[in-house]
């Protein structure tokens, strides 16, 4: 299973280009979700008049190289290590679901794009696919079940399902699918068994990439530009925070 | 004023949820991060607005009934012991102000759970469970029975 393309197995019923035209064709789709999702949450409009009153409420201007040290210090601690979350077990659920998304991700464009015709695809890709989706399973399975706010303190039953689930559900039932899907076809499972798994990996891949409008998936863009925007007003003086107390009161 | 729960700031870590002696700090079906379901029924307790680790709430007057600009927020050091308030009036005056909130660690108050489980003896005693060993004094002035010529300890 870890060493066989999933996409090379697939070209007996599909030819490659159908399914990297299904690729960009989802690409689209989110790049107009997100523009849409910009528009009807007024997402733009409510930090271009967050932008501008910080500016108004500034204390003191920032160079250039005080907003890239901000800029990288955003990447380093927000993006790259999910450092907004307070609760440890949060953080890690949620950098299993990041970087085993963009690690499937960029596994499989580069395998449907690649070596979808390939005699041999390289290891490490297929490996990379498989451990890919796998995090993103056990990450999203941790915070669906145990982790996910409605569940932990407002005592709802993990299968309680609301509108903040479309993300989350969908995600976790496209890379369910797609390793069952993967799993049956190695195992050479029936030609039935396997066009079925496959229909349902399409079903809830194509949900996953569509229901960007309606769904949090506009997240992994939006939340970066809130966490720069709110290191940027602390730089320069217009958080609306009271200043921090100037000493400590702890006696040890 | 009711509470007011930034959804660009909240996590959705429950912590608001949890403390909100009214209940009505609840997680919104949409997007799973806080919000009041009641802004009629806060009590202003500022629980909330003080535990939220993200300081994502804050207590103003919303918008669409009382446009005036007046708000407060709270700013909570856990590693000072210390609590800021930022208070903006109607009027556009800003006042700051900076009170200790304790002196030992955070963390460093042992919580009921970690005391031994009382004896059943202890319910005829007028003493809460271990309030000698919390006070930490080694035993408490009690005034005389009705009737008794024992002088008070």
């Amino acid at each position: 299973m870890f060493t066989s393309n999933p996409f090379t197995l697939l070209t007996e019923y599909l030819p490659p280009f159908v399914m990297q035209a299904y690729v960009v064709l989802m690409i689209f789709a989110v790049g107009i979700g997100t523009a849409f999702d910009l528009y009807h949450k007024r997402s733009a409009e409510y930090f271009a008049l967050r932008r501008s009153k910080s500016k108004a409420a500034a204390q003191r201007r920032l160079g250039a190289g005080e907003i890239a040290s901000l800029a990288i210090r955003t990447v380093g601690t927000e993006i790259a290590s999910s450092g907004e979350f307070c609760k440890w077990k949060r953080r890690l659920s949620h950098l299993l679901m990041s970087y085993g998304f963009v690690i499937y991700l960029i596994a499989t464009v580069v395998m449907v794009f690649v070596y979808a015709t390939a005699a041999h695809t390289p290891i490490i890709l297929t490996a990379l696919w498989n451990i890919g989706a796998l995090m993103v399973l056990i990450g999203g399975c941790w915070f669906f079940f145990i982790l996910k706010v409605n569940v932990a303190h407002e005592g709802h039953s993990p299968f309680y399902l609301m509108h903040a689930d479309l993300f989350i559900g969908s995600l976790l039932a496209s890379v369910a699918s797609g390793l069952l899907w993967h799993f049956v076809q190695t195992m050479h499972g029936g030609a039935t068994a396997t066009l079925v798994l496959f229909a349902l990996y399409i079903l809830f891949t194509t949900l996953l990439f569509v229901s960007v409008p309606w769904s949090k998936f506009a997240h992994m863009f939006y939340k970066p530009m809130a966490a720069f925007q709110k290191r940027l007003e602390e730089a320069m003086g217009a958080s609306d925070l009271p200043r921090p107390a100037a000493g400590s009161n702890i006696r040890r | 004023m009711p509470t007011y729960a930034d959804m660009t700031k909240c996590d959705g870590c429950g912590e608001c949820v949890d403390i909100c002696p009214s209940d009505i700090m609840h997680i919104d079906p949409v997007y799973r991060r806080a919000y009041n379901i009641e802004p009629n029924f806060c009590w202003e307790c500022y629980s909330c607005v003080k535990a939220c680790p993200q300081h994502a709430i804050d207590v103003r007057g919303y918008s669409d009934f009382a446009p005036l600009g007046h708000k407060v927020r709270v700013l909570r050091e856990k590693e000072k012991g210390s609590i800021s308030w930022k208070i903006r009036y109607r009027d556009g005056r800003v006042k700051e102000f900076t009170f200790p909130i304790r002196t030992t660690p955070w963390g460093s108050i042992k919580p009921p759970s970690e005391y031994e489980a009382p004896e059943t003896s202890g319910l005829s005693s007028p003493m809460l469970a271990h309030e000698l060993a919390a006070l930490k004094v080694a035993a408490l002035p009690v005034l005389p029975l009705a009737g008794s010529k024992t002088r008070p300890v």
